[in-house]
């Protein structure tokens, strides 16, 4: 089986509350991967787009903190569930590694809040990349022995795991495979749409819910008509406009979905043979049962 | 070598679209727009496209290849040819097609003149016939906007946009950063009002296709959350999106985790609320809507706020804050790791006398 | 009024005509912001004082000299005086200037200058003033006829009234009459296969006066810039230099020790061309370049000033200068001839104006100062937008006759209806390759005489030209043909003007004949005019005011 990775987790705030299932479904299925999750607790909301729109100054030092405690634990990844939480956090860790006067400052404001210094660095990584490649691919492709036989899987990215590349850089911007790879080693087959890489417009479905919806009819759509059973997404923003918003596109669009929307935990948890006690599909807007009903079955 | 394309032609006279596939022979330092040459010039003289530096500083020949926006001078095809790949031309997203990769760019003008991208003087005047004194550290804070060379990349990819046509737009909300940046400018505010509107920067969202696709690191994602910044620290922050934005502050400063189920009356208010009931009950029912009470507090949140309290003392509010991670990410854009390699090391050229 | 061309000359102009009072707009083949005055990177030169004790007398003396006394030095000393007060309004307008210490306009030294006094925006100083001139082109609401590819001058009862233009949008010809025009369209690099001009540089206005019956002088002062890349001559500035790179030959050595000991990299642009093209010719280059060598700078100089260059070099030559050389060689740069003008723009049409690189007034003579370029587009640009507006203040309307766009539209409809012929980019990759040749930087009888020739032949075989594209909307197909039209005809003055030129000055070289300055009998300009379908040579004198030229070494 091979050793265990120890990473520490910052799950981030939707993990916490309304998406509580990818926190189940993660923690359920770690153990199965060979991860060794070392929860944070001492942290805040990594601040998403919007500290960084309101006081870019409070988000860095929220997110310092965050790195601060993860290297605390004598960890050197931290591993993220969130496309927002890895942008955020990656970019801070770049701001403090790459300025040391600016790193300085940031320190002498932690310590004297009571917070540790940020010493030694971590690297921040989405599960997504934990399992893509190397020796957690190889244990994915181990736990993934019940298989999702041939279900057809719509990836949806979303843009912060993405992009800006040279922030995320794990994949190609514009062709990655990660999620790809994970739904084949998963047994599904998956499914490709133009708008896989686009936007869910969740950072505007309140302020701009028209502008949002004519981004999120998109994905929907096309994966349905390209044939998908479901979607799966390493979001849970992205996840909660596509899942709970599924049903606003009806009064734009007049057309009834119905796409059960999977985060990434849960579809590799499906695959390892995890059950509704640890991924609580319960909790989802457009209801799972059909798929899974058309895996049972 | 041998390079081929396929081209999206179109004619707004006639409404037809057609695509078209070449194969020419081009030299191995080639771009796509020396092998457009190459194909008006030997293959196809109606081919339309504009260009004019061919070093990635007039901004003319925007258009994309594989959906994805380029500056056609900056792409060189080698690697492409050698891969066998046969790329997708046609032309920028979000702009009127003209003729074949030619847009019709007065949209684009039109919203760039909106913000008023030109100097409003303010209160400090230079003495007579000599030049304003600001430091170059102060004038660093619009150095990545001031490098916008109005090609049309950002916008052809903006995914607002592409959603709602009136929306500003990377490329206008940049220049207008360029200038509520300027320490000379004294109509801050007023431009901040100007971008706070319903088509200004809270209808971005973030999908940093922008920043993704500047041929010249200007990074309008960062600049349109430069405005928001500066705009809620000014006390511009009527819009939903900026409430939006404070309730995260207020959220991380008390309970450390963000307080959602109070996010939706917080940002759009009371009666908006009201009529969302419906929609919130589908949320409620699955468990999506977590109840207010008893706040999720995350631990030593105290830290948090201490910490709120601290940087308000040390006034590095408003664009500032993004400005000051400027220079380190600056060097993930450089492409320069120091100490990677030695210049004068085995192989290199030598060292010459005096260096 | 009418400014043709929209870059740094022509929106400076277009403002100041519009601040006095004139209802003017800009024509212009592109959209202003495209125009090549923004490729413009090392900066503008001002005896500003900020670098060192600087004063506009020793800027004056520095470009005379630097012009290899051919410039004249009343143009020369208006430049010097006035360039100062211009920086600063720019920078007032919004220009983004780097900074010095303590807060002022930054200036860095550059070739041939006495004194640090080329003020900068890290690498991009072009960019940043054609922004800021269009900034001010937007505040003001300027009319801009954008997209429009002026092809004629229009004259009527001895004055030009305004031009015809191809509507690249849409299609078709229009006549617009003015009762000034100003010819602001930049230069010709594109007579040559290795150029750092822009495909839009194509001489248009030069040639435009030129059959207007103006005559073009010192037409074969093309300067070639010393740091081009191959093979397409992209432009590495001269602020490399100008922040202490080295140039060095195959064997690692500083070349300029032998050509410029005193001055070295900053020795003025004809003296380094031709020091690298003899390096490279006598077997020192490698690859046929010599090396620019920045390493020493270290990354954090290269990264802070000179960012834009080493993003042309890794782009364009797949080199990182902060770990390696950069192969450069001589390219076609910038075109000290042009339109005869006096210091207000003036031309011997009335109505009719030039500024900028188009025009030849001389600032320049027989070399130009890297700096001075954008400086002479902001200050005559002003002046020739001041008196061209004051003149059509007092002149009443005078319409473009109906019987010259009749004329236009016949002519233009013979080329497009052809069908049988030859395609414009044969001819055109003809001449730029046999100009590189015959007319680079060294300059030889025989070979300008065959140039001669060939340009004849290649003009022949242009009355044959085939436009594929017969439509109306964006046909650039057709304005490229246009455009080698132009190309055409200058290059036949530029050969004429060489061969009567019998001695070395400046950026015209005959090594092997004429290898000496002679100021005895040729400190004076090339006229040409058209005369019969053909360039006819005369004279002009030069102007001395406070120099009188002496020994040239740097």
């Amino acid at each position: 089986m091979g050793t265990v990775k120890r990473v520490a987790y910052y799950k981030g705030c939707l993990a916490s509350l309304s998406a509580k299932e990818l926190d189940s479904a993660t923690q359920a299925l770690a153990p199965r991967v060979g991860l060794e999750l070392e929860e944070l607790e001492s942290v805040t909301c990594c601040g998403a787009g919007d500290i960084q729109e309101a006081e870019p100054d409070y988000s860095l030092h929220l997110n310092a903190r965050i790195l601060s405690y993860a290297a605390a634990t004598g960890c050197d990844t931290l591993m993220t569930v969130c496309n927002v939480c890895t942008l955020n956090l990656r970019q801070a860790n770049f701001q403090l590694i790459g300025d040391a006067e600016l790193r300085a400052r940031v320190n002498r404001n932690l310590i004297s809040v009571g917070v540790p210094a940020y010493e030694h660095d971590v690297d921040v990584r989405h599960l997504l990349w934990e399992l893509a490649e190397g020796e957690g691919w190889a244990r994915l492709q181990g736990a993934a022995h019940k298989g999702l036989k041939g279900l057809k899987i719509a990836p949806f990215y979303g843009c912060q795991i993405l992009r800006p590349s040279r922030i995320l850089g794990f994949e190609d911007p514009d062709r990655p495979s990660s999620l790809e790879r994970i739904i084949e080693a998963c047994g599904g087959e998956a499914v490709d749409y133009p708008a896989k890489l686009k936007c869910c417009g969740f950072p505007i479905i309140q302020a701009r819910e028209e502008t949002a919806l004519g981004e999120l009819v998109q994905p929907i759509e096309q994966a349905i008509e390209a044939g998908a059973d479901a979607m799966v997404t390493p979001c849970p923003l992205c996840h909660l406009s596509l899942d709970a918003w599924q049903s606003k596109l009806k009064a734009t669009t007049g057309r009834d979905f119905a796409l059960p929307i999977l985060h990434l935990s849960q579809l590799i948890g499906v695959a390892a043979g995890l059950g509704e006690s640890e991924l609580k599909f319960k909790r989802h807007v457009v209801p799972v049962g059909p798929v899974l009903e058309k895996l049972d079955g | 070598m041998q390079v081929a394309l396929k081209i999206w032609r179109a004619n707004s006279s006639t409404g037809g679209r057609e695509l078209c596939e070449y194969e020419v022979d081009a030299p191995e330092w080639a771009t796509l727009l020396d092998v457009l040459d190459i194909i008006k010039d030997r293959h196809d003289g109606t081919l339309a496209y504009r260009k004019s530096c061919r070093m990635m500083i007039c901004g003319s020949c925007g258009m994309r290849m594989d959906g994805a926006a380029v500056l056609a001078c900056k792409t060189r095809m080698a690697s492409i040819a050698e891969s066998g790949h046969v790329p997708v031309i046609s032309p920028m997203g979000n702009l009127p097609i003209v003729k074949d990769l030619v847009v019709d760019m007065e949209p684009f003008w039109a919203k760039f003149r909106a913000v008023k991208p030109y100097l409003q003087p303010g209160y400090t005047v230079p003495p007579a016939n000599r030049e304003h004194r600001i430091s170059q550290k102060r004038m660093n804070a619009i150095h990545k906007e001031s490098l916008c060379i109005n090609c049309g990349c950002c916008v052809s990819e903006c995914n607002a946009m592409e959603s709602s046509p009136e929306f500003l737009g990377p490329q206008a909300l940049a220049k207008a950063m360029r200038f509520v940046g300027d320490p000379r400018d004294g109509a801050k505010n007023e431009r901040l009002e100007d971008v706070n509107g319903q088509h200004g920067i809270w209808e971005c969202t973030r999908c940093y296709f922008c920043n993704e696709r500047c041929p010249k690191g200007v990074d309008p994602r960062d600049a349109i959350a430069k405005l928001g910044a500066e705009s809620i620290k000014e006390g511009i922050d009527r819009d939903m999106g900026a409430k939006h934005a404070k309730w995260f502050v207020h959220s991380a400063k008390t309970t450390g985790w963000l307080r959602e189920t109070e996010l939706v009356p917080k940002t759009q208010g009371i009666v908006e609320s009201i009529k969302q009931a419906r929609f919130a009950l589908s949320l409620a029912r699955v468990g999506k809507v977590p109840p207010p009470f008893p706040p999720h507090v995350a631990k030593d949140v105290r830290e948090s706020r201490r910490l709120h309290e601290l940087l308000h003392e040390q006034e590095l509010g408003g664009f500032a804050g993004v400005v000051q991670g400027e220079a380190a990410l600056a060097k993930l854009a450089n492409g320069h790791v120091e100490g990677a390699r030695d210049p004068y090391g085995p192989g290199s050229f030598p060292k010459p006398e005096g260096a | 009024m009418l400014v043709v061309g929209a870059g740094c000359a022509g929106m400076r102009a277009a403002i100041e005509a519009f601040d006095g009072g004139s209802d003017v707009a800009l024509l212009s083949k592109l959209h202003p912001t495209r125009s090549h005055s923004g490729a413009a990177e090392g900066g503008i030169n001002a005896a500003l004082g900020n670098a060192s004790e600087d004063a506009p007398d020793d800027h004056a003396f520095d470009t005379a000299r630097g012009s290899d006394w051919l410039g004249d030095q009343d143009a020369i000393e208006i430049l010097c005086a006035e360039a100062p007060g211009d920086v600063y309004q720019l920078e007032n307008w919004g220009a983004v200037f780097s900074r010095t210490q303590d807060g002022r306009i930054a200036q860095r030294p550059f070739g041939a200058a006495g004194h640090p006094r080329t003020a900068y925006a890290a690498d991009i100083t072009g960019h940043v003033l054609l922004q800021v001139l269009y900034e001010q082109v937007i505040k003001r609401g300027i009319r801009v006829y954008d997209e429009y590819f002026a092809w004629k001058l229009v004259e009527d009862a001895g004055r030009c009234v305004g031009v015809i233009a191809w509507n690249l949008l849409h299609g078709g010809l229009e006549a617009i009459s003015s009762r000034t025009t100003i010819l602001a369209t930049g230069g010709a690099g594109r007579l040559y296969v290795g150029t750092t001009n822009a495909y839009a540089c194509t001489g248009d206005g030069m040639t435009l006066a030129l059959r207007a019956g103006v005559a073009l002088k010192d037409m074969e002062m093309m300067q070639f810039h010393p740091t081009t890349l191959a093979p397409t001559g992209v432009l590495i500035t001269e602020g490399c230099r100008g922040e202490g790179a080295f140039l060095l030959n195959k064997d690692g050595e500083r070349f300029l020790e032998n050509y410029a000991p005193n001055a070295m990299e900053l020795a003025s642009r004809d003296v380094i061309s031709r020091a690298e093209q003899t390096e490279i010719d006598e077997g020192r280059g490698i690859d046929g370049n010599v090396l620019l060598d920045l390493r020493h700078l270290g990354a954090e100089k290269i990264l802070e000033r000179l960012h834009g260059t080493r993003e042309l070099s890794m782009v364009f030559a797949g080199i990182d200068p902060i770990y390696d050389p950069i192969p450069v060689r001589p390219g076609a740069h910038y075109h000290m001839g042009g339109v005869d003008t006096d210091v207000w723009g003036r031309t011997s049409l009335p109505g009719l104006y030039a500024a900028g690189e188009v025009a030849c007034i001389s600032v320049h003579g027989a070399n130009r100062l890297g700096g001075n370029a954008l400086m002479e587009t902001i200050t005559f640009g002003r002046r020739a937008g001041q008196d061209a507006s004051d003149l059509a203040l007092r002149t009443s309307d005078s319409p473009v006759p109906e019987s010259a766009l009749h004329d236009a539209e016949t002519e233009l409809k013979t080329l497009l209806d052809r069908t049988d012929g030859e395609r414009p980019w044969k001819i055109r990759d003809e001449l730029a390759s046999t100009m590189h040749d015959n007319f680079g930087v060294f300059r030889r009888e025989e070979q300008m005489e065959e140039q001669g020739t060939i340009v004849e032949g290649l003009r022949e075989r242009y009355e044959k030209v085939v436009v594929e594209d017969k439509g109306d909307v964006f046909n650039n197909d057709l304005t490229q043909a246009l455009e080698l039209g132009f190309l055409l005809d200058l290059a036949d003055c530029m050969v004429v003007a060489g061969l009567a030129r019998k001695e070395s000055r400046g950026a015209h070289a005959r090594p092997d004949d004429y290898p000496d300055r002679d100021d005895e009998n040729f400190l004076r300009h090339t006229v040409v005019e058209w005369k019969d379908g053909k360039p006819e040579i005369g004279w002009k004198p030069v102007t001395i005011t406070k120099w009188q030229p002496a020994v040239r070494s740097y």
